[in-house]
């Protein structure tokens, strides 16, 4: 039954649209974030002592991502143990995603 | 185990056969919905989602639901209207936080246009796809998200039931019994003992009696400094245990004694009018207060549903929080068997959200997104000192993974404590905002 399942899907994914591609890779990134909303608020829009993620610049957000990832920052708290869960490619699609929502609000 | 218990289970497992005979007889329509992937016809968002309560995991499904697909008919089923969190109920027992600072409401998940039901959920039947409420009225459902919390398993430390928790409270679940416990403190004589009493694993919030031990200490030196801090334990590791007892040698001394399980630490009866408790071993301990951390399983309304197993928990489909007992009924939270992630509120949200975009994908005849969640608990040893667990959590060859993480490093200085406390209120605010949209 389970590769059943597969080859159906084998044989359909070249004919879905583009588009479709688009919306479950938008889907996919969207649940991916949904996870740093716990310490940055919904949409990444919360900023107090835990400083807005939503509405910076993708370069930066990037930046910093990767320097949590790949140095042992000592400043840093928990954000080096976070960011070594995902991969590189994810991180950039983490920080093209926030950077591409509006204002963050004050609390 | 009592003879309820045994009913329930009788219910489960007949339920639990109907099940299967369910399962197999919607695989054809399943495959169906599959092969018409891409077209507008396998949509079905106006379907109607029920969810039962309205903690971390229930109402942040709830609103993730209404935000991902807003023609959905999404209905929150959840007694209170008023709800208090266990995260940051230990700084009410220890002064430094109001009740109404961890009071949440559902206006949010209402202007998002969730349907919100303030009564109990009494009953589910997964075949009618019927919820019954406590009001005497009933709601079917397409799909069904329950996230039930715990249960105090009474009576599973001899003597300890409903009315002793009235004498001694668990404070498990935060609202009268943060209330109670916390007077309880304030009216203790100066040189006596707050003796807690820790259950074994799994419970929510493993590192919760340890902060709450922490902070009761915290209060105490500064308003009956000759009292002392007792933790009996049922276990001999606990989460954070290092982070822990560096933290009270370096601000407690020696206010805060633990005693393990190997140290005849597990207790076996509680005499809550005395507020005495027995160890295994025969040790009475005398306390002025006594706060038990009862074992405990799966909320109530999972037993009725048939989605609980012999151990009292929830077994779900890793990738999608779905029963793997229940057809279309998804779990989230504490209730769940989700191991390495914890029984935390973090954790709840984030399964939250991973069950309300399966659902959304369900409904669309999708496959369910990769899922994926974070977990992080922060916990004061006083409010100048905080440590934490972080984690990221992927499915690795069918189950979920740890796939980072770590503690607080061991030699951190005095600035970094500091700035983690401070991170535990900013965790508090987001968290607490992103779950009900309610600003503290």
């Amino acid at each position: 039954m389970k590769t059943r399942f597969a080859l159906t899907f084998a044989l359909l994914l070249p004919a879905l649209p583009a588009l479709a591609d688009d919306q479950a890779n938008a889907a996919q990134t969207a649940l991916l974030a949904a996870s740093c909303a716990n310490c940055h608020g919904t949409d990444g829009k919360l900023a107090g002592v835990i400083p807005a993620i939503a509405n910076r610049p993708a370069t930066a957000l990037e930046n910093q991502l990767m320097e949590f990832k790949h140095s042992d920052s000592t400043r840093a708290t928990v954000m080096p143990r976070i960011a070594k869960g995902y991969s590189d490619d994810e991180l950039k699609a983490l920080a093209q995603y926030f950077s591409r929502i509006g204002s963050a609000q004050q609390r | 185990m009592t003879k309820s218990n045994f009913k329930n289970q009788g219910l489960n497992s007949s339920r639990r056969d109907l099940l299967k005979l369910m399962g197999a007889a919607s695989a054809l329509p399943l495959l169906g919905a599959c092969s018409s992937l891409g077209g507008p016809a396998s949509k079905d968002l106006s379907a109607r989602v029920v969810v039962v309560g309205g903690g971390f995991g229930g109402a942040t499904a709830a609103k993730y639901l209404k935000r991902n697909a807003p023609d959905l008919d999404v209905t929150l089923v959840e007694p209170n209207k008023v709800f208090y969190t266990c995260p940051f109920s230990n700084l009410v027992l220890a002064g430094m936080r109001t009740m109404d600072s961890i009071s949440h409401n559902y206006n949010e998940l209402r202007e998002l246009g969730v349907r919100v039901v303030h009564t109990t959920a009494q009953d589910v039947d997964p075949v009618s796809r019927t919820v019954s409420l406590g009001d005497g009225s009933s709601i079917r459902y397409e799909k069904l998200l329950l996230s039930p919390g715990i249960d105090i398993r009474w009576n599973a430390i001899e003597g300890y039931d409903q009315a002793a928790a009235e004498q001694a409270p668990h404070a498990w679940k935060a609202g009268d019994q943060t209330r109670l416990l916390r007077r309880q403190i304030e009216a203790m004589d100066d040189g006596g003992v707050f003796v807690l009493t820790a259950p074994a694993n799994p419970f929510r919030c493993p590192p919760g009696p340890y902060e709450r031990a922490s902070l009761v200490a915290h209060y105490l030196s500064q308003h009956k400094p000759r009292s002392k801090v007792l933790i009996l334990d049922a276990k001999d590791n606990f989460s954070k245990q290092g982070l822990f007892m560096q933290g009270w040698k370096d601000v407690h001394g020696d206010r805060i004694e633990w005693v393990g399980l190997s140290g005849d630490g597990k207790v076996v009866r509680v005499d809550a009018g005395k507020r005495e408790v027995e160890t295994e071993f025969g040790t009475i301990h005398k306390a002025s207060v006594l706060n038990v951390v009862p074992p405990q399983k799966a909320g109530f309304i999972a037993d009725r549903a048939g989605v609980t197993n012999e151990s009292g928990w929830v077994p779900v489909d890793p990738v999608t929080f779905e029963s793997t007992q229940v057809k279309d009924i998804y779990v989230v939270g504490d209730a769940t068997i989700a191991a390495p992630m914890p029984k935390s509120g973090f954790a709840a949200n984030a399964q939250g959200k991973v069950a309300a975009a399966a659902i959304i994908a369900a409904l669309e005849g999708q496959r369910p997104l990769e899922p994926s969640w974070a977990n992080t608990c922060y916990s004061l040893i006083n409010p100048e000192y905080g440590i934490s667990v972080a984690a990221v959590y992927r499915i690795q060859e069918g189950l979920i993974h740890e796939s980072s993480g770590g503690v607080s490093p061991s030699d951190a200085n005095a600035t970094f404590r500091k700035l983690e406390a401070d991170y535990a209120s900013g965790w508090y605010s987001a968290i607490t905002q992103d779950t009900w949209g309610t600003r503290r």
